[in-house]
């Protein structure tokens, strides 16, 4: 929610770029939907058929997999990303009123729906994105739960349920990645570091419409059989698996590229345009928090890129990267895929974590306790995390002698953990609590974090994980971290932060309901998932067992509760925007950048630039 | 915890060429873990040589693989080099306000970036093999889409900075063709990685 500024040259551009101006969602769509189709039937027609004589049949796949790149290439020449590069190379840059354009001025609600580059613009889009990405993740962990509340399963079809798993798996884990880089890492991160817009504000556009192209791929997968895989599509299973992978394999190549855009963009930025003043020790944590993220995501996601192109050569054009029959290895995959894996579970919780360190400080009325540790403690993380991937891969019998050491590095990231902790349990310690959403996420986080935190020292153990490997104990841990430290960030940061990207304040009463529930629920749900899981349930079972009923029957009552509280939440963020109270420019009487502009935020934040003088913690002194 | 201060509005084109340039390598980054990706799967694989299918032997339906010289990786990245040199001399000129030199240097390495992807494509169109005749054959055109690519970008860029020089437009600033010789300097760097891998079969 931005003001517009008076469009005095609108005429002038108008004339010279009509092409600008007619480029939208809709056009986007069109032109995806054409170019699909046109490279289907050209490619059923001139692809030679599959012979009895080869080995492995690749033509579906090929025409599957020309399709998707035909949505793709349609798709981002209808939104105009492609206007940008080819202007350059024209030699005629963008003049003035057409950058105003491309950030949206004068241009109301349809701003929203274009290759907008203002970044509060874009952080709106990614949070309105996020949570249909959640909506449709969530209807999925529904589907599960329900039909895992009696033992025989049996109301979805086994196969259906394999690619239920596995979409609402891997579109969970890219809705984690963005729910905090992507909304308020654009919103209010430039506003933040005293910037008036990101480094790069046409990648920025990109990295969304990318998220946005990489979508419909993986959906399409339900149509073309579905992802038999589970979230990690593990080679050679995969290769194996129907056309459905090949959704997967384009989602995670777009979704990589936007990363990586993202990345390089959010990293420039922070490096080069924070205010003057700005020392990297005046700098709020909850930007190391999202500086850390995408620094780790940048090495971390490329590696999945060609993870995936080479599952789909596999598939589309014989290669035998992972066949061992051609010379190809599944261990290469696992490596390939955890490389970017484990780092990727930091990917989401510092943004999480750096952001409730932000909030802490705020509602205990306290400085930072120890600023330092915080930044210690994240650096400490991102290192370690490149060293554990391998803690996935104990019982596939890849490399015995290295389990000791990955052991090692795994057990060993428990000590920067326990130093941001330590951060969060030192600012609230003797604080002036004001206790809202934001506050009790603290809290939850402290709670959740422990417990998926002390689960995974036991699955980082080679001996215990020998025991609960592949059973529900997994699944639970992972979302104690990924939901119940991770999620609990997010929805504390869109209830932080909610005042000053809608001007109106998120409904107390409905936000409390909604906290109280999404947390029980939680911890009812994810509780019986741990006793089942070790009493030895395994995951990923359409079916199980009658002595795991109990637990199953806790834990899809637990589900239920989650959905309840996520829905009145829904209802709160829509009810809020529309009709909530007016929210004052500093509603929480914080100190950092982004609560000294107006609300609505002007279209460059600042009508001059800020000099900091301080950091954004002086609340008074810390007592011990 | 701020003051408010009277900045111009405007940037200084140096600040805005040194955040691009910075935004470039950070990409650049990104590029790099790709390559040491395939870099490791190609030695990962042939280390294991799996079922003896690194280089599969001739059977009745297909003839033995046998592996191509690494000189035609390396030429790539010797086309690449010159490329460098040629793009760093359009520098020197720019820097210089030399405009026939930044033109002539940048044409010519537009016309190497073509010139490589030409030559790329050729080879991978007469390797003897196929794609799907083992292990090392994958990883050969692994290695060689990877220089395709970008050479692809490359020839984009090149063309771009050789325009943007005949039109005059580096008159005041020359920051777009400093960052240009980043990216090549990494393209070569990269074709040079892929001809190391490819000398050992």
């Amino acid at each position: 929610m931005t003001t517009t500024m008076g469009r005095t040259a609108s005429a002038g551009h108008s004339a010279k770029s009509p092409l600008i101006e007619k480029l939208n969602v809709f056009t986007a769509f069109g032109l995806g939907i054409i170019l699909a189709v046109v490279f289907y039937v050209l490619a059923a027609k001139l692809i030679p058929e599959d012979t009895d004589a080869m080995l492995i049949h690749t033509k579906h796949d090929q025409i599957i997999l020309l399709a998707m790149i035909g949505w793709f290439i349609g798709f981002m020449v209808g939104i105009g990303a492609l206007i940008g590069p080819f202007r350059w190379l024209l030699g005629k840059d963008l003049s003035h009123d057409e950058n105003m354009f491309y950030a949206g001025k004068d241009l109301g609600t349809k701003r929203y729906f274009r290759y907008t580059t203002d970044h509060k613009v874009v952080g709106i889009q990614y949070l309105v994105t996020t949570m249909i990405i959640f909506g449709v993740g969530g209807i999925l962990a529904m589907l599960i739960r329900t039909n895992l509340g009696n033992p025989e399963g049996g109301w979805i079809h086994p196969q259906a349920y394999n690619a239920i798993v596995g979409i609402h798996g891997i579109i969970m884990i890219v809705g984690t990645i963005i729910m905090i880089t992507g909304p308020f890492g654009n919103f209010v991160m430039p506003i933040m570091i005293g910037a008036r817009d990101m480094a790069f504000p046409r990648l920025n556009a990109l990295s969304f419409w990318l998220i946005v192209a990489a979508i419909p791929p993986i959906l399409s997968s339900f149509f073309l059989g579905g992802i038999m895989t589970g979230w990690t599509a593990y080679e050679p299973l995969a290769s194996e698996s129907p056309a459905g992978m090949d959704g997967y394999i384009m989602f995670i190549c777009i979704f990589a590229i936007s990363t990586m855009v993202a990345g390089a963009n959010i990293t420039a930025t922070v490096v080069r345009m924070r205010a003057r003043g700005m020392t990297w020790n005046r700098t709020p944590i909850f930007i190391y928090g999202v500086v850390a993220s995408v620094a780790l995501a940048l090495p971390a996601f490329p590696v999945f890129f060609l993870s995936q192109i080479m599952s789909a050569f596999d598939r589309a054009m014989g290669t035998t990267f992972y066949n061992p029959a051609g010379g190809g290895s599944g261990w290469l995959y696992e490596n390939l895929f955890w490389l970017m894996g484990h780092p990727e579970v930091y990917v989401i919780l510092l943004p999480a974590i750096g952001a409730l360190m932000e909030m802490a400080p705020v509602f205990t009325r306290r400085p930072l306790f120890s600023f330092n540790v915080a930044v210690m403690g994240i650096a400490g993380i991102c290192g370690l995390s490149a060293l554990v991937w391998a803690h996935h891969m104990y019982m596939s019998g890849w490399a015995p002698l290295l389990n000791g050491p990955f052991m090692l590095t795994t057990e060993l990231i428990s000590i920067p953990t326990g130093m941001l902790f330590l951060v969060l349990v030192g600012t609230l310690w003797r604080g002036r609590l004001w206790l809202t959403v934001p506050m009790a996420s603290i809290y939850a986080l402290l709670w959740n974090f422990m417990v998926g935190g002390i689960t995974g020292i036991y699955l980082s153990d080679v001996p215990a994980d020998g025991a609960l490997h592949g059973t529900m104990f997994v699944t639970a841990h992972f979302h104690y971290t990924l939901m119940g430290a991770g999620l609990t960030g997010a929805i504390a940061s869109l209830s932080y932060w909610f005042p000053k990207m809608t001007g109106r304040m998120l409904d107390r009463r409905l936000s409390w309901v909604s906290f109280w529930m999404v947390q029980i629920g939680f911890n009812v749900a994810f509780m019986g998932m741990f006793l089942v899981g070790l009493a030895g349930q395994p995951r990923r079972v359409e079916a199980y067992n009658a002595m795991f009923n109990r637990g199953n029957m806790v834990t899809t009552a637990g589900a239920y509760v989650i959905m309840t509280g996520m829905l009145i939440l829904l209802f709160a963020v829509v009810d809020s925007w529309r009709n909530g109270i007016k929210a004052s420019d500093n509603p929480w009487f914080a100190k950092t950048l982004e609560w000294s502009v107006p609300t609505p935020v002007p279209l460059e934040n600042f009508a001059t630039l800020p000099v900091v003088t301080t950091d954004a913690y002086g609340y008074g002194k810390a007592k011990s | 915890m701020s003051q408010e201060t009277t900045h111009a509005h405007h940037e200084h084109p140096d600040v805005v060429g040194s955040r691009n340039r910075l935004g470039v390598i950070l990409i650049i980054v990104a590029d790099v873990a790709m390559a040491l990706s395939i870099l490791f799967v190609y030695f990962y694989l042939k280390g294991q040589n799996v079922n003896n299918m690194w280089l599969p032997a001739a059977t009745e339906e297909v003839p033995e693989t046998v592996p191509v010289s690494s000189m035609g990786a390396l030429y790539i990245a010797i086309i690449s080099g010159f490329g460098m040199l040629l793009n760093r001399y359009a520098l020197q000129g720019a820097k210089a306000k030399n405009q026939a030199q930044l033109t002539l240097g940048a044409m010519i390495a537009f016309a190497m970036s073509v010139i490589g992807l030409v030559y790329q494509i050729q080879q991978m169109n007469s390797a003897p093999f196929t794609m799907r005749m083992g292990a090392y054959a994958s990883c050969y055109y692994l290695i060689a889409g990877l220089n395709a690519l970008h050479l692809a970008l490359t020839a984009f860029i090149s063309l771009g900075n050789w325009n943007r020089a005949r039109l005059g437009l580096y008159k005041t600033d020359h920051w777009h063709v400093e960052i240009i010789q980043v990216w090549w300097i990494w393209m070569t760097v990269s074709a040079a990685l892929g001809a190391f891998a490819l000398s050992f079969t």
